[in-house]
């Protein structure tokens, strides 16, 4: 016969302090993870979905990142541009952009003293390799311009990348003319130009940093890679759009290793602390422990009695916990790539799988915290339940 | 200082619990003197304990005055009291009330940390407490390890370790059975007799106040005439 | 001190709790210490007398370009300039490390002739500087770094480039002292000079100038007459100390400064929270003996103090103790994130770390405890006789 759960929960309220005190250093500790893992949750959303299906990057043989690849213009316009298998637009003209990426620092929300940002050059291929891409705010740069464009999550960051403001880099200004959004969250965090505007300042108009092309579908997306890759003069590594941007997906590892670390932690002293509590409550019903005992309870139920309040206790430590934390859902917030040498915008998430898997954290904390006081609580005599009081 | 050890005037006392007005003490006035041993009697709710928390400035009374030991308690601050009581009162408890972590020694030694002795003082201090109340060899064991009569004397030598004037005790020998209330009893008569102290005991027992040297009654708060 | 005995004797009344409490209280301060420790050594530790001699300028917009190779004597000239090197990040690979993160270690390639000059912290014995210098392909590593990969004198390094897409050969000629074990290589930066003059190219090749001034007190003044100089010339620079340097790169995991604080903050919660849960229950229980004490004459101050005093010394064995496993962590911490975070090598329980988080201990015990302590202290007598849990 088990012992009735609104028994344990009228218990919890009569000791609210210790309950409370109890129940918030176990909230605190499934914050710290659940924050942790909403960095990685963020990073997936923004990275796992970006990329075009059929879209190949490629860039220099051995390289691992656009920033430090290079793709001469000669060999994009022989080898590259023109192989069958690469979609057409309505002109008719190959969709494959040769890009030139670079790293400017500008002051961002969180770092006053300036923070790398990607800006990448593009042909207008290139931007209708990115046709996902929509202004929100002014118009797209023209081509031969010093005109820039900014992602979103750039604009939403970074007070000087404005549309109507101007920025200085390379060989001078640049007319910052336009925001624009793309579902694929990981372009917003860059800023666009056109590419020869942006090499020639940078004395790079021989060589792309990387060529992106677009498959005519998802047969001759595997043709032509085979076939790039079979070419001995061309000497480029070949990946499509969505594998190089799930590496990214790691950058947040640091912090979430840091964050799980600080949370495992503290878990064992919260532990600590519910079996404190649970002691505590043992010792304090002990009189009761030794009533419900001849009035005919057994030694398990009064177990599973002790041990079912202490899961209580946590899950609602696990509640406020994920209450705590619910406030960064949707949080904007930057982290360096790990690839691209530049800051990447992504949203915090606090997906239902972290909040399940925080109330799990608490749960597991209630349930180890409150094995041994329960188990002490069943073991004890009757009589000397009742006399200890 | 005259004679006199206790004067209470028309003294009140009123509980309010649940909009409720008990009244626990009315107009009692008293009068105890020096070297007085007085029994205080009456029935279960009769303002037994009130009198003597009210003696020890352990409460206020609603109205009256009283004077103990020539102060006028109700015009002393917290911290006065304090010091007052650690310094002329010896309050002895039905239930004991040692502290269960400290040892019958420290127990005893506890309330001499509020004076200015230095430690090999307070020691000798709580030794001689000890073996006026014949727990000499007792010192270094834990109340849990006394019977009820030897935790009792060690709080009789608690309450009289800083040489009081005053002993104030509730019903010392109410949880206690016939033999070590015997002994509890010819304790106190002793500490009356050879050193004078001055014992106000509340008591139920009518073979306990014959220990006394004057027994008062008190019914429904008030105090019967002598 | 006549009290201290009633300190520890009530410390210890409930020894699972205290051992409890204490164990939760240590683990947390002990988290609290290596945070602290961490923003000590990023934010507050003051350099080390010979780094905080060195400053850094580099391209104002990004430190992925360089500068141009005659800024070199004009930075020289400026007053209070003693020395200037010309550094360069080569990153690269070595052996295995994309899957061995261990073998991660900085490769610098710098100006032969003036490395030492500017870097007069590194102790090197003439012989090999002389070597070092004579052979193109030669290279000197810190004594730490020889250690922990166990370089010596004539073994061969291979490099493979990425940021420099070509593979270097080098000779250790050189084994040097550092102030604080740092971890680095340095080689010629001919070698890259020379590779990028086959490829035609003209890009600068001073990666960064590392400088020595005269005065630490300089250091300020000099850097704004470095960056004034240069405001409009060709590539505009910023310069800042090397400690500020370092601290530019950390930026890029995040902001690591509100991450540590707001870790640092929950932490500390948890720890009020687990130290006022204990002293709550504690106090409840004996609340009668705080009224026996005051019928004995025990003033409220007196038995605020006695409680508060509890509480804080209770914090305090925790503190001790964490702060004892704190020091132990720190090592490690150092040993594996010494090579990327410099500030971390010496990362340790500095005396004044040391002291402000023995501070926080028994501040924390004392805020624990404040509102039981307060409320039982103000206890009348006569309920606090009565009080029953
Ligand atoms: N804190 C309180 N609140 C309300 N009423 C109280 C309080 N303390 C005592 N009383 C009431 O005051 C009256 C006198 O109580 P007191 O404790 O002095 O009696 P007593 O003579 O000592 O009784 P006993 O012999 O049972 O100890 C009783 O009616 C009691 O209920
Ligand atoms: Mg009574």
């Amino acid at each position: 016969m088990a012992i009735p759960i609104a028994y344990n929960i009228r218990n919890l309220v009569v000791r609210r302090t210790t309950t409370l005190m109890t129940a918030l250093g176990i909230a605190l500790t499934v914050a710290v993870l659940a924050a942790a893992l909403a960095v990685g949750a963020g990073l997936a959303k923004a990275f796992t979905a970006s990329g075009h299906p059929n879209h190949l990057l490629l860039l220099r043989k051995g390289s691992t990142a656009e920033l430090i690849s290079s793709v001469p213009i000669p060999v994009f316009k022989e080898r590259i541009k023109l192989r069958a298998g690469i979609a057409k637009d309505e002109k008719g003209e190959p969709m494959a952009s040769p890009e030139t990426v670079l790293v400017i620092n500008l002051p961002s929300v969180d770092a006053p003293d300036g923070m790398n940002l990607n800006i990448r050059g593009l042909p207008p291929a290139g931007l209708k390799l990115r046709e996902d891409c929509m202004i929100t705010q002014g118009r797209w740069f023209q081509q031969g311009r010093r005109e820039l464009v900014v992602g979103s999550a750039v604009a939403k960051r970074y007070p000087d990348a404005q549309a109507g403001k101007q920025i200085t880099f390379g060989r001078g200004k640049w007319d910052i003319v336009g925001v624009f959004d793309s579902p694929q969250m990981a372009r917003n965090s860059e800023i666009w130009g056109d590419f020869d505007q942006i090499s020639g300042d940078f004395n790079r108009l021989e060589a792309a940093s990387s060529v992106l092309v677009r498959a005519q579908d998802e047969v001759a997306l595997d043709a032509l890679r085979n076939e790039l890759n079979a070419d001995p003069q061309l000497q480029v590594e070949i990946m499509t759009e969505k594998a190089y941007y799930a590496q990214q997906t790691d950058s947040g590892a640091p912090l979430e290793f840091l964050g799980i670390f600080v949370a495992v932690i503290m878990a064992v002293g919260s532990c600590f602390a519910a079996m404190n509590t649970m002691y505590a409550a043992v010792a304090r019903r002990n009189t009761e422990i030794g009533t419900l005992r001849i009035l005919g309870f057994s030694k398990s139920s009064i177990l599973l009695s002790f041990f079912v309040e202490s899961v209580l206790l946590a899950a609602l430590g696990g509640l406020i916990g994920i209450i705590l934390v619910l406030p960064l859902n949707g949080v904007a917030t930057g982290i360096g790539s790990n690839l691209t040498f530049a800051e990447i915008g992504f949203e915090l998430r606090i997906t239902p799988g972290i909040a399940a898997f925080g109330m799990g954290f608490a749960l597991f904390m209630g349930a180890i915290g409150g094995l041994l006081p329960a188990s002490s609580a069943a073991r004890k005599e009757i009589l000397t339940a009742l006399r200890d009081s | 200082m005259s004679d006199v050890v206790i004067r209470t005037n028309k003294l009140n006392k009123e509980f309010v619990r649940d909009a409720e007005r008990v009244v626990a003490l009315k107009d009692a006035s008293i009068e105890i003197h020096r070297g007085e041993f007085v029994a205080l009697m009456g029935p279960s709710g009769s303002g037994k304990s009130t009198l003597l928390h009210l003696i020890a400035a352990m409460d206020k009374a609603t109205s009256g005055e009283i004077d103990v030991l020539g102060e006028n308690l109700s015009a002393l601050s917290d911290s006065a009291i304090a010091r007052w009581r650690n310094a002329h009162i010896g309050f002895v408890f039905q239930s004991f009330n040692l502290i269960p972590v400290l040892t019958a020694h420290e127990n005893v030694e506890l309330p001499l940390k509020l004076t200015g002795l230095g430690k090999s003082e307070r020691q000798t201090h709580a030794n001689t407490a000890l073996k006026l109340v014949g727990l000499e060899d007792r010192m270094g064991h834990f109340p849990r390890q006394l019977s009820g009569g030897q935790e009792q004397r060690v709080a009789i030598a608690r309450a009289i370790v800083t040489d009081p004037d005053l002993l104030l005790c509730d019903e010392p020998t109410g949880n206690l059975d016939a033999k070590s209330a015997q002994e509890v009893l010819t304790l106190l008569a002793k500490l009356n007799k050879e050193f004078n102290k001055t014992i106000v005991m509340v008591t139920h027992d009518p073979h306990a106040a014959q220990f006394a040297s004057k027994v008062r009654h008190l019914d429904k708060g008030e105090l019967l005439p002598e | 001190m006549k009290y201290l005995s009633l300190l520890v004797k009530n410390a210890l009344r409930n020894k699972r709790r205290s051992i409890l409490t204490i164990t939760s209280l240590a683990l947390s301060l002990c988290l609290l210490g290596v945070l602290v420790a961490m923003y000590h050594a990023l934010y507050i530790n003051q350099a080390p007398p010979g780094q905080a001699l060195r400053i850094i300028t580099r391209h104002k917009v990004s430190i992925i370009f360089g500068l141009p190779i005659y800024y070199r004597d004009k930075i020289a000239q400026v007053p209070g300039v003693k020395a200037v090197v010309a550094t360069q990040w080569f990153q690269g690979l070595y052996k295995n490390e994309r899957q061995d993160r261990s073998l991660f270690f900085p490769r610098m390639a710098a100006d032969v002739d003036h490395l030492f000059e500017v870097f007069t912290t590194y102790k090197i014995a003439e012989d090999q500087k002389d070597a070092f210098r004579k052979d193109r392909l030669g290279c000197v590593v810190s004594d730490s770094l020889a250690k922990r990969l166990g370089f010596k004198l004539g073994d061969k390094i291979t490099i493979q480039g990425d940021i420099f897409p070509f593979t270097v050969d080098l000779v250790v000629r050189g084994i040097f002292e550092t102030e604080q074990n740092e971890e680095v290589l340095y080689f010629n930066n001919k070698v890259i000079e020379e590779w990028l003059k086959a490829r035609g190219s003209n890009r600068p090749f001073a990666g960064t100038y590392t400088i020595l001034v005269d005065s630490p007190d300089n250091v300020a003044r000099i850097s704004n007459a470095i960056d004034e100089m240069f405001a409009n010339s060709e590539v505009a620079t910023r310069t800042e100390s090397e400690q500020a340097f370092a601290l530019s790169f950390l930026a890029f995991i995040g902001n690591i400064k509100l991450i540590l604080l707001s870790i640092c903050a929950a932490v500390t919660f948890t720890i009020i929270l687990v130290a006022a849960n204990t002293m709550a229950m504690s106090i409840r229980e004996r609340t009668w003996e705080i009224g026996v004490m005051k019928t004995l004459g025990f003033t409220k101050e007196s038995i605020l103090g006695l409680v508060l005093g509890e509480s804080a010394m209770i914090s305090l064995i925790g503190g001790v103790i964490g702060l004892s496993i704190s020091g132990a962590l720190c090592i490690g911490i150092r040993k594996i994130a010494g090579p990327f975070i410099f500030q971390f090598q010496d990362l340790g329980m500095q005396p004044p770390v040391l002291a402000f988080l023995l501070l926080i201990s028994v501040a924390i015990g004392v805020f624990a405890a404040m509102i039981p302590a307060w409320n039982a202290s103000r206890m009348p007598i006569l309920n606090a006789l009565r009080f029953t849990d």
